[in-house]
């Protein structure tokens, strides 16, 4: 095991990818699992350092492909390891096979995402359609906004994932360029804070020659369902977790985060955007500007989309007329015809007696800054479906439309 | 909450999610009873091994060899001792067809089962206490008619299933042909004479100097016996019905090893010494010849060459060795000299096969050439005296009449050996006689019990292609050779010629052998089977047991079987009580093995029940 070099509370001026790498050395990682792809290959680079001068002690395991990458990171996993991976864009594709059986095996491997836009054709900008499509496979997930938040994710994404209650794989999401590659001031704790935070990991049953298990056997069909039953039931058990573990990394360091959405600016807010990730930080300026001129627009950001907080999200968006989901992915032939998020916005609403109406806007496509204009564009886009009490269109392709 | 209210069965509860313990705890394959998804079952069958199923009187070889490899020598010797009264001699003598017969003959060299054997029987005579016993007595009295192999075969069988057995021998001394056709260097007098004290301790009676038809009649033997079996052989040499037979000088080819056997010979060989004849006894003879002082001895075959002569090649090698000449093509066709033998008159002649009429054609047309001899020696073959038999029980071959349990009509008589085979195609060799008698013994018991007689009707699975074997397990290696006495020395000596192996020889020997298609235990499934659902108390042929609730039919064992036992069965072929869609997603474990009973069965069943 490795132990982290004794370090009082400081603070640094860091990218998103190095604050990762930060967090799992903080987190003392075991083994860390290694392929390169932009723009997610500075994390590991800044490990590889760590490791090389000796002020991490793991295993650092350069793969063949991300589906190796993943392969090594559910062996690890297995034999007890905390792990530690990555990727971007095609590369969370290529890995693709193997996160059912991470969370069905229910390993806690953590994997950092800096977006990437998926092909054709190669594009390096960020798009969360990479890890969005992954949505499902049973992993944790949510998007940092910025380096800190990054780095404070991670740590208590290896907190909730390793709860015997939970045992899930987590995937810690920002956004490539804006986030990853953005140097801000992150805080980076006591090491005596972390311990008191993140203790060691030990899962349950690991492989060990010393008592034989048998770890994702072959099963019969009648099988299956219990143990989807109880993977389904880790996910919703999780959330209990996730608000306990918010609530101690508050008082252990001082940062409280909502684990569901940040609300920004929506006190007396006609119209909101509801949105994840790194154009936040954009988004609140531009709301900042819009309230000064009057205008009754805010922010609610979800933190986590899995488990999705569907309630919570309810309760929250009922309290506007108009709710503008900025996507930020494809979901080419979804519900609204754009993104994904819409319809996971819809759905909480659905049984809410006061539903808002809802619009979609495809913005930060390809990796393109959202800039202040578009938002102020929206936000009149949002307004006016207000003042007509309904929207023009399901969806919006920001910047290709008068 | 969608997993509100939601609750897991007990059966369907595993210790934590995707996480079970490891198969080789005991409970852990209950949770996964895969064996549904079969199509294929592996099932151990042991098949005949072609050695056993060529061996006259089906010796278990595999089953001994086997044994001989693990260093369980007396265990060997007592499976041997099942079929085989007298390891020591067909250890010696035998034709060994087992070795003609054997798999490995085809991909490097033949096991040298024979002497296997012999390090096996002369193990067994080193033997304080033989480990075959007799029976319980049943009260009956059987007489055995002659002391040859089948004889004594016969003799033995009967005495271990309680028989009160009294052997009637013509000679002096007994052992019949093992004792008179056998010459001294090839199977040593003191061999013989412990396999007889081993009848004895048996607790068989042996009256010597007892002759069926002048010392005891067929009545005598009907009134004073239960059953009777006759294994009196044949006792009478073929004449070559040549002018001039009679002369001086003149001797057939048994009785004249039979009388240096039982030390009664008063033959005086003169240096130059024909033998008229091609077979294994006209061998024996020539080579007996040299020892018996002649200088050049000439054999004289009707065949054409040495191929066709009815003699094993071996012994045919030995035989050239020691200086041996060979005519071939030939007949006599007179004995020629003044009241004793000076030469002998030769015409070309060849072995027709003629059937009906006389096999062998000469060729009278060309001039007879002359071949100076002092002393001939004819052995083409014997036949039986059977004055003393009544007449219905004679066939036109001038042999016992029998059915084919060996049974003379519904009498209590039966008969074994050369005086029925004579003429049957099968070849009148030791080990045959001894077939011939155990199963006479075994048939007269029947009868005895009241039981009827069957004909065997189980089928056999004889392993005669190497490709239902792995090969991949069994680099080639070459045979042990025994040691034999140089050719120079040996043709003066009674001498034995061939030398006995030692354990290491024996055991390295044995280590050749494929066991084709029977399990010899060497735990290759066990270790194979991915699963695994192979089980076993101990590395034993026949306490594997597949784990059928949990065997998904991979075939990495059928296919990584050295030996060919485990064959692979379609699971439909086992459809008795069988209702597949109802359990083919039954997790309970046993509804899907309870369909094995059938098969279950057929894997104890013995496969070598012959």
């Amino acid at each position: 095991m490795a132990t982290v070099t004794a370090a009082k509370k400081r603070t640094v001026r860091i990218n998103g990818c190095v604050a990762s790498a930060q967090a799992a050395k903080y987190a003392d990682v075991d083994v860390i699992a290694a392929y390169p792809i932009r723009p997610y290959t500075a994390t590991m680079m800044a490990l590889a350092q760590m490791v090389a001068n000796g002020e991490l002690d793991a295993e650092y395991i350069v793969a063949d492909s991300e589906h190796s990458q993943l392969s090594i990171a559910h062996g690890a996993s297995s034999s007890g390891a905390r792990v530690f991976t990555g990727s971007s864009g095609v590369g969370v594709q290529f890995a693709y096979e193997l996160y059912s059986p991470i969370s069905g095996s229910r390993m806690p491997v953590q994997m950092m995402i800096a977006d990437r836009t998926l092909d054709p054709p190669g594009d390096f900008g960020s798009e969360h359609t990479d890890a969005l499509s992954t949505r499902d496979m049973g992993w944790l997930m949510g998007w940092a906004c910025d380096a800190q938040e990054a780095f404070d994710n991670h740590l208590m994404a290896f907190r909730i994932g390793e709860d015997r209650r939970v045992l899930l794989p987590q995937m810690v999401c920002q956004d490539g360029f804006f986030v990853s590659h953005i140097t801000s001031d992150v805080e980076l704790p006591d090491s005596g804070q972390v311990k008191e935070f993140l203790p060691p990991y030990k899962h349950p049953y690991p492989l060990d020659p010393r008592h034989p298990v048998s770890h994702g056997p072959q099963i019969m069909p009648e099988q299956g369902p219990p143990l989807q039953l109880e993977r389904a039931r880790a996910m919703e058990d999780s959330m209990a977790v996730i608000e306990e573990v918010h609530d101690e990394f508050a008082k252990i360091f001082g940062r409280r985060y909502d684990p569901w959405v940040e609300e920004f600016m929506t006190d007396g807010a006609d119209v909101v955007f509801f949105m994840q990730g790194g154009h936040a930080v954009t988004a609140r300026f531009a709301i900042q500007h819009m309230r000064e001129k009057g205008l009754k627009v805010g922010l609610v950001r979800l933190r986590t989309i899995r488990p999705y907080p569907t309630d919570r999200v309810k309760d929250v968006l009922s309290k506007f007329k108009v709710v503008g989901v900025i996507e930020t992915n494809m979901g080419l032939g979804s519900p609204s015809s754009g993104g994904v998020l819409y319809a996971d916005a819809c759905a909480a609403l659905y049984e809410s007696d006061k539903r808002p109406l809802v619009v979609s806007f495809m913005a930060g496509m390809g990796g393109e800054a959202i800039v202040l204009k578009e938002f102020y564009w929206m936000t009149e886009k949002m307004l006016e479906a207000q003042k007509r009490g309904k929207i023009e269109k399901r969806t919006h392709w920001v910047g290709f439309e008068e | 909450m969608s997993t509100k209210g939601t609750h897991i069965p007990d059966r369907l509860k595993i210790p934590f999610a995707g996480i079970t313990p490891a198969p080789t705890q005991e409970k852990g394959q209950d949770l996964f009873p895969t064996g549904n998804w079969r199509s294929i079952r592996p099932v151990y069958r042991d098949k005949l091994p072609p050695c056993n199923n060529a061996c006259g009187t089906n010796e278990k070889i595999q089953g001994y060899l086997d044994l001989v490899k693990r260093g369980k020598y007396v265990d060997a010797y007592a499976l041997i001792k099942e079929d085989m009264p007298f390891p020591s001699v067909t250890g010696r003598v035998c034709y060994h067809p087992c070795e003609q017969a054997c798999n490995r003959g085809k991909y490097d060299e033949a096991i040298s089962i024979r002497a296997v054997e012999r390090f096996l029987g002369d193990l067994g005579q080193a033997l304080k206490h033989d480990v075959v016993k007799a029976g319980k007595p049943n009260g009956k009295k059987v007489a055995v008619v002659g002391s040859g192999p089948a004889g004594h075969s016969a003799a033995y069988q009967l005495a271990r299933l309680g028989y009160k057995v009294t052997i009637l021998e013509k000679s002096p001394k007994a052992g019949g042909l093992n004792r008179g056709g056998i010459p001294d260097w090839v199977l040593p007098q003191d061999v013989l004479d412990r396999e007889i004290e081993r009848l004895v301790e048996l607790g068989i009676t042996i009256k010597t100097n007892v002759e069926v038809g002048k010392d005891v009649t067929w009545g005598d033997l009907k009134k004073n016996y239960d059953a009777v079996v006759l294994a009196v052989g044949l006792t009478e040499p073929n004449s070559v019905r040549a002018d001039g037979e009679d002369k001086e000088g003149v001797h057939y080819g048994l009785p004249f090893l039979r009388e240096i056997g039982m030390g009664a010979s008063k033959v005086k060989l003169g240096a130059r010494v024909a033998v008229i004849g091609g077979g294994n006894t006209a061998i024996d003879c020539a080579r007996e010849a040299l020892r018996q002082g002649a200088v050049e001895v000439t054999m004289i075959t009707v065949e054409a060459n040495a191929e066709e002569m009815p003699a094993s090649p071996e012994d045919l090698h030995d035989m050239l060795e020691e200086g041996v000449e060979l005519v071939h093509g030939r007949a006599v066709t007179a004995v020629l000299g003044n009241g004793k033998v000076e030469a002998l008159q030769l015409h070309p002649a060849r072995f027709s096969g003629a059937i009906n009429a006389s096999p062998i054609s000469v060729d009278r047309e060309v001039p007879a050439e002359r071949f100076h001899v002092e002393n001939v020696i004819i052995a083409i073959g014997q036949r039986a005296a059977l004055k003393w038999l009544p007449d219905e029980f004679k066939t036109d071959r001038g042999t016992i009449k029998i059915d084919r349990f060996g049974r003379l009509g519904d009498t209590n008589f039966f008969a074994a050996g050369d005086v029925v085979q004579l003429g049957s195609g099968q070849p009148l060799m030791v080990v045959n006689a001894v077939g011939d008698g155990k199963r006479v013994a075994f048939n007269l018991d029947r009868v005895m019990r009241g039981e009827s007689l069957e004909p065997r009707t189980i089928p056999i699975d004889v392993i005669f292609d190497l490709n239902r074997m792995n090969m991949t397990y069994f680099p080639h290696f070459p045979r042990v050779q025994q040691p034999m006495l140089a050719p120079a020395t040996r043709r003066k000596t009674q001498e034995e010629v061939i030398q006995a192996f030692t354990e290491e020889q024996a055991v390295e020997e044995a280590g050749r052998c494929f066991s084709c298609g029977t399990c010899n235990a060497c735990d290759n499934c066990y270790l194979v089977c991915p699963e695994p659902c192979i089980a076993r108390p101990e590395r034993s042929n026949g306490l594997y047991k597949i784990l059928i609730d949990y065997c998904k039919g991979c075939r990495v064992c059928i296919e990584e079987c050295p030996t060919g036992c485990l064959e692979g069965v379609p699971e439909l072929d086992f459809d008795t009580g069988v209702v597949r869609m109802d359990t083919a997603f039954a997790i309970s474990p046993g509804l899907h093995g309870r369909q094995a009973e059938e098969l279950r069965n057929l894997g104890q069943r013995p496969a070598k029940n012959i």
